[in-house]
């Protein structure tokens, strides 16, 4: 990974009337990492990825793509990015083959054995019109569209939805494959498990508020995780609540449930001192509890 | 409480184009009924019947039956009908064309059910539309102290109610066999404009005038229901038509698969499929036409250039020069003491000459329609079809400009405007051969070349509508509805003497002012329009480039 920056924003600011879309964004998107861009719907990643590529125009602030002004140069730009839509949208009386014709005609022509081998691994159907296709195979036509003409960046919103999982993983592994390539991935998505698997970094965006920005790594270390704890006799709650990192407690009987952030050595020493424990299972926090870690981060903050 | 039902959201989603439409029907009343005041009425005791019947004027014309005739059952009559038969087209064909049946069926209503509330909506808001036009008819004639003694507005009314939901309700049952709006509203405009036009020609040919009874448009006005009051046995007729109509929705919508897909089977794809022909189709619909912005644009509206190219060529343009040897002389050399300000109301031309005859039936009213129509429909969904759909992210995702989309789209409506244009020049050329009509095939060429431009300002102005705000209905519908007040403006201020010298500040005067099929091309009047043009695109491009993309959904 290089320290180059792909995508940057500051103060990127977008109204629409009295909502405020996004807020006083700052982002840097460095040159060949896979960057997750998480929040809930209606949280601003659309509105965001829409600015940058000059669909819509900031209230205030800027945006650049490797290092040209998002409005100035938004034509030069698109010769560099790839682009797959949120709520993906193509012409129904085309085939799938004569969408990517006509994109790679306004490109200026792409390497078609390229696209045939996107389009085998994708296992997409470009004989079929557009308009005929399901929703997932009509998205593998826009995601062959993105990567077709090997972009530096590729800008993709919510890419994988309508995907069965063969795909999906598919299509995580060339988006790996770029990234070593040294092309830069910037990826929204409301789906905290695809994030983890492929990205780098996470930004978490709420409101038109970026909360955070994370490497996955560390994410994942101070991952919130949910642990149930099955013990030989009964428990007293009061136990667990001294505990570092430790919240959410539910007591019955044996059994005690308990959101936990942390090494997960404090937590077995802490309790393994008085009581016999039995059986133990973990699980990855999911979104939503995530998202609430952050906020309630956020609101003490 | 507007969506408490099927009934309701229809009409609530749909109440605002009648309105609209009334709203202009009215202020275009008043404003003739006005002009009318002012001007000698001898003249119209000579009318040739062929105007009367297309226009429904009586016989015993006075200033308000003219008002009512030109306007509320010409003009007026036509709009009604259209804005019926678009409520009727997308009726239940609307909710698949937006994928919206299959959620609203997933409720305990049957397709009839549905069916009918969307079509009570149809018949709710069509009454309140000629109930309105009664109440401007009644009221209009009060403000301005003109006697109305005589006149059987009601009647009149009735018979547009009638005639509206005959045509609304045709729409509504091809809606219902084809599940496409598209081909119900394109099938049923061309029925109402042969049936228009039928009903008009036929009694001006000796020994056909009954071929016109085979036309629904005659059961609205051939009776003069504004001065003999209704006639039943055409009402009855009308009635039955429309219970037919209802008829046959109910059992085409029961009987097929509804559509969940957008795209259709068209000829080319069919082409591709078999093996003789795949070749050549594939290149055609696999690298021609998504090789520039232009022609897959070109692709798109092939369909309507075909048939409104091939309507000004074959119906327009070579039928009518044979058909103008079959008119009534009597008829034709009446008009000849008519004063010229009067048949400018009809786009001018006197038929006792051939140039007045093709001024009248094609060049009047016809071929700018026929112009506007492909114009305006290219102009208005140029950029706002994109957005609507969702893929204009998609196509400025490409290195292109936004102006790049624009000229290209633009470039389709030129040569578009320019093909109806040529399409309208040979179907006169060759009708004037045919019927030996001696005209000036350089006049011809003149008219049919302002014509062109004339259509090209206005489909200018429907891409600045939409370039400005990104919305498909505002841009066609502004740009057609104030054709359609220029249209009769134009026609109207050579009356008043006060008024006439506004005349000029509307695009249509550019268009027939200088008589060209009789004095040729008025270069002056081609740059004005040409100017327009290139202005309204030029302000296009400033309004594009400054707007934020609309994104659906």
């Amino acid at each position: 990974m290089t320290d180059q920056i792909a995508i940057h924003t500051e103060g990127l600011t977008k109204h629409y009337g009295d909502v405020e879309a996004l807020v006083d964004l700052d982002l840097d998107i460095r040159s060949s990492e896979i960057f997750g861009f998480l929040g809930p719907n209606g949280a601003g990643k659309t509105t965001m990825i829409r600015t940058i590529l000059d669909e819509i125009r900031p209230t205030a602030g800027t945006a650049s793509i490797l290092g040209m002004d998002s409005h100035s140069h938004a034509v030069e730009i698109r010769n560099h990015i790839g682009y797959v839509p949120g709520d993906l949208a193509m012409y129904p009386n085309l085939t799938g083959r004569d969408t990517l014709t006509y994109f790679s005609n306004l490109r200026g022509g792409v390497d078609w054995s390229y696209v045939d081998e996107l389009a085998d691994r994708l296992d997409a159907d470009l004989t079929k019109k557009v308009g005929d296709l399901s929703s997932g195979n009509r998205q593998k036509v826009g995601l062959i569209q993105a990567f077709m003409n090997r972009p530096e960046v590729l800008i993709m919103d919510e890419p994988s939805s309508g995907l069965d999982p063969l795909v999906q993983r598919e299509f995580q592994a060339l988006m790996r494959e770029v990234t070593a390539n040294g092309s830069t991935v910037f990826l929204s998505s409301h789906t905290l498990s695809e994030v983890q698997r492929v990205a780098d970094r996470v930004g978490i965006i709420r409101h038109g508020h970026l909360i955070a920005v994370e490497a996955v790594a560390s994410l994942r270390s101070k991952g919130l995780r949910k642990v149930e704890l099955y013990f030989d006799g009964p428990v007293d709650g009061s136990l667990f609540s001294h505990i570092n990192g430790v919240s959410d407690i539910a007591v019955q009987n044996h059994h005690v449930t308990l959101s936990f952030s942390g090494p997960m050595a404090t937590l077995l020493d802490a309790i393994t001192d008085r009581n016999t424990l039995v059986d133990i299972s973990t699980q990855e926090a999911d979104l939503e509890e995530i998202f609430l870690t952050y906020y309630r981060e956020e609101a003490s903050a | 409480m507007t969506l408490a039902n099927v009934f309701t959201k229809t009409t609530r989603d749909r109440w605002k184009a009648p309105t609209i439409g009334v709203i202009s029907l009215g202020f275009l009343f008043f404003f003739g009924m006005t002009v009318y005041r002012d001007i000698d009425l001898s003249v119209y005791t000579n009318l040739p019947d062929y105007f009367r019947q297309l226009f429904g004027i009586s016989e015993d014309a006075d200033v308000a039956s003219l008002a009512y005739g030109a306007i509320l059952s010409g003009y007026g009559a036509l709009s009604v009908t259209a804005i019926t038969l678009a409520m009727g087209a997308s009726v239940f064909a609307g909710e698949e064309r937006d994928r919206t049946i299959g959620l609203l069926l997933g409720n305990p209503k049957s397709r009839t059910s549905v069916l009918a509330s969307k079509a009570a909506s149809m018949v709710v808001l069509t009454v309140a539309m000629t109930l309105l036009l009664w109440a401007i008819g009644l009221v209009t004639p009060e403000i301005l102290s003109v006697s109305i003694a005589g006149i059987h507005v009601g009647a009149l009314m009735f018979h547009l109610l009638a005639i509206s939901l005959f045509f609304g309700f045709l729409a509504l049952a091809i809606g219902a066999w084809t599940g496409s709006p598209g081909v119900a509203s394109g099938a049923t405009a061309a029925v109402l404009f042969v049936s228009f036009m039928g009903a008009g020609l036929f009694p001006l040919i000796e020994g056909f005038e009954n071929l016109a009874k085979a036309f629904p448009w005659y059961y609205f006005n051939a009776s003069s229901p504004e001065t003999n009051g209704i006639d039943w046995g055409h009402i009855g007729i009308l009635v039955a038509g429309i219970v037919v109509f209802a008829a046959a929705a109910v059992i085409g919508v029961n009987r097929r698969d509804l559509r969940d897909q957008t795209a259709g089977i068209s000829v080319v794809d069919r082409l591709r499929d078999h093996p003789l022909t795949h070749k050549v189709a594939d290149r055609l619909a696999g690298s021609t036409r998504v090789s520039r912005i232009w022609i897959k644009t070109a692709s798109e509206h092939q369909g309507l250039l075909l048939v409104v190219a091939l309507l000004m060529f074959g119906f327009m343009g070579v039928l009518l020069g044979p058909m103008y040897l079959l008119i009534d002389e009597a008829m034709a050399t009446l008009t000849e003491a008519f004063p010229p300000e009067l048949l400018s109301l009809f786009g001018g031309g006197d038929m006792s000459t051939p140039e007045g005859w093709y001024q009248i039936e094609t060049f009047g009213m016809m071929a700018p329609i026929a112009v506007m129509v492909v114009t305006i429909a290219i102009g208005g969904r140029a950029l706002t079809g994109e957005e609507a759909r969702n893929t204009m992210g998609l196509l400025l995702a490409n290195p292109i400009k936004r102006s790049t989309v624009l000229y290209q789209k633009t470039l389709t409506m030129i040569i578009f405007a320019f093909v109806i244009g040529f399409s309208t020049f040979a179907g006169v050329a060759v009708g004037s051969l045919l019927g030996n009509l001696g005209m000036s095939i350089g006049n011809i060429a003149a008219t049919c070349l302002l014509v062109t431009l004339l259509g090209l300002a206005y489909g200018g102005l429907a891409l600045a509508l939409g370039a400005a705000t990104g919305r498909t209905r505002i841009a066609t519908f502004g740009a057609t509805g104030l054709a359609l007040i220029a249209f009769v403006i134009n026609g109207l201020l050579p009356f008043s003497e006060s008024l006439s010298g506004l005349v000029k500040w509307q695009p249509f005067y550019y268009y027939l002012s200088s008589d060209p099929l009789m004095n040729g091309m008025d270069w002056g009047h081609g740059a004005v329009l040409t100017a327009l043009f290139v202005a309204l695109v030029g302000l296009s491009v400033v309004l594009f480039q400054r707007r934020d993309l609309r994104q659906v959904g």
